[in-house]
């Protein structure tokens, strides 16, 4: 899947956030997005995710506009945010199975189960999310964005509040995702922490994208 | 089937939040007694204040059903995860209306008992009809109030703009529904109040309709 922004702008409160902002995602690149605080790196990343649209320019999924296949795309996208995007009242096998089985997977428990196991929460797996660490509830956050073995993989700020076992997980999917030629956007301050994975880097600076 | 996946979800959600469910049986049967003492001692028409009670007593404590349902997607933002999940919208509106229906149906089971208790009105015999004008008024009630929850979803005062645009618009739902429930507790003969039936499914039909069409551009709208 290639995605592509073009000439995206967005505003919020007539104060422009993106300013013809383009970037194009392709197979096999982990693109680390830098940028200041307030930059407009996670409302980039929602509106890649499908999440927020644009105010002007427009979103293409393999050359076709979003709008005329915003489901399907969807489908095909992880998406981590600050957010946990999560019912906290419920445990992570119900979230994770939930979710799965919505977008159409007919093995949602397993997914689940065997994503837990990947990120060491089997011990957690019952228990609602409520009474979880930030750390652990990031690691389900992460479970949840890669329930669909997803084509494109948006990570905002994905190793906050995570150990160094935590960190090693996420390199190691980021680095599957590369070596299956799948796409990740990666937003973290620390780039150090993505250690090689790492295959583009680019900034949002005024509103724009530049290579970095 | 998307909408009982979501159905399912929301009621082990309302079921697991104890104290929202006490506040809203404990709201919504202190409305009965406290009207029930305002029109009391002696009732002069038991079955028009009864029905009237019932009634004003589950739209107003409905109220506080659809604003858990809407905080329920807005923490955490799990309501962004339904949207990339890729469902159809409308499904889930039907998953979440139908959660909503049954929440308010069981309000309504609760305080059916306190009304004609406290009434003294109600036979065994009117209440498949009672039954009926419930299951007719809560649809509507759970198709509009999901709908407009939905709208006031992200915006600042939301509790206050939901009852803004819900009261009015469930005005016919709320005078059937009394008309209704009058006759059946023996008020009035039946066939003087019938047509308010159709009004009723009429508003049913319109609300699910109105969803079908609106609800995506409103969740997608969201922020």
């Amino acid at each position: 899947m290639i995605l592509k922004a073009d000439g995206v702008t967005k505003r919020f409160d007539d104060r422009p956030v993106l300013s013809r902002a383009s970037l194009t995602l392709e197979p096999g690149q982990v693109v680390h997005l830098a940028g200041p605080n307030g930059s407009g790196k996670t409302t980039l990343a929602r509106i890649l995710g499908t999440l927020l649209p644009p105010d002007e320019g427009e979103i293409l999924v393999d050359d076709v506009p979003l709008s005329e296949r915003r489901s399907q795309t969807r489908r095909m996208i992880g998406f981590a945010s600050h957010a946990p995007l999560l019912y906290l009242s419920l445990t992570p096998v119900e979230n994770l199975e939930f979710f799965a089985t919505l977008a159409g997977a007919r093995d949602g428990r397993r997914r689940a189960l065997a994503l837990l196991e990947r990120f060491g929460l089997e011990q957690a797996a019952h228990r609602p999310l409520a009474h979880f660490s930030r750390g652990m509830l990031q690691r389900v956050v992460l479970c949840r964005a890669l329930l669909l073995d997803p084509e494109l993989l948006i990570l905002d700020e994905p190793y906050a509040g995570l150990d160094d076992a935590g960190i090693l997980v996420v390199n190691q999917v980021l680095t599957e995702i590369r070596k299956q030629g799948r796409t990740a956007l990666l937003i973290a301050h620390d780039k150090e922490r993505g250690g090689g994975v790492i295959t583009h880097t680019v900034r949002l600076r005024n509103g724009r994208v530049e290579d970095a | 089937m998307t909408f009982l996946l979501v159905m399912k979800k929301d009621l082990r959600l309302f079921v697991r939040d104890v104290r929202f469910l006490a506040t809203l049986g404990l709201f919504s049967a202190s409305l009965v007694l406290i009207l029930s003492v305002a029109f009391g001692p002696i009732f002069t028409e038991p079955p028009r204040l009864a029905a009237a009670t019932v009634w004003a007593a589950l739209f107003f404590a409905g109220v506080l059903g659809l604003t858990r349902s809407l905080e329920l997607e807005g923490e955490s933002g799990a309501g962004d995860a339904l949207r990339l999940s890729g469902a159809d919208a409308f499904s889930l509106y039907l998953g979440k209306t139908l959660a909503n229906f049954a929440l308010l149906a069981a309000v309504f089971i609760l305080l059916l008992p306190l009304t004609a208790i406290f009434f003294d009105v109600g036979t065994l015999k009117a209440l498949p009809g009672v039954l009926g004008v419930a299951a007719l008024a809560l649809i509507g009630y759970s198709a509009w109030g999901t709908l407009f929850a939905a709208l006031a979803r992200g915006l600042q005062a939301r509790e206050l703009l939901l009852s803004v645009l819900l009261f009015p618009s469930l005005v016919p739902l709320w005078i059937g529904a009394v008309k209704l429930t009058h006759a059946y507790w023996g008020g009035v003969p039946l066939v003087e109040v019938k047509d308010w039936i159709k009004v009723m499914a009429v508003m049913d039909v319109l609300g699910l309709a109105l969803a079908a069409w609106l609800y995506e551009a409103v969740q997608e709208a969201g922020e």
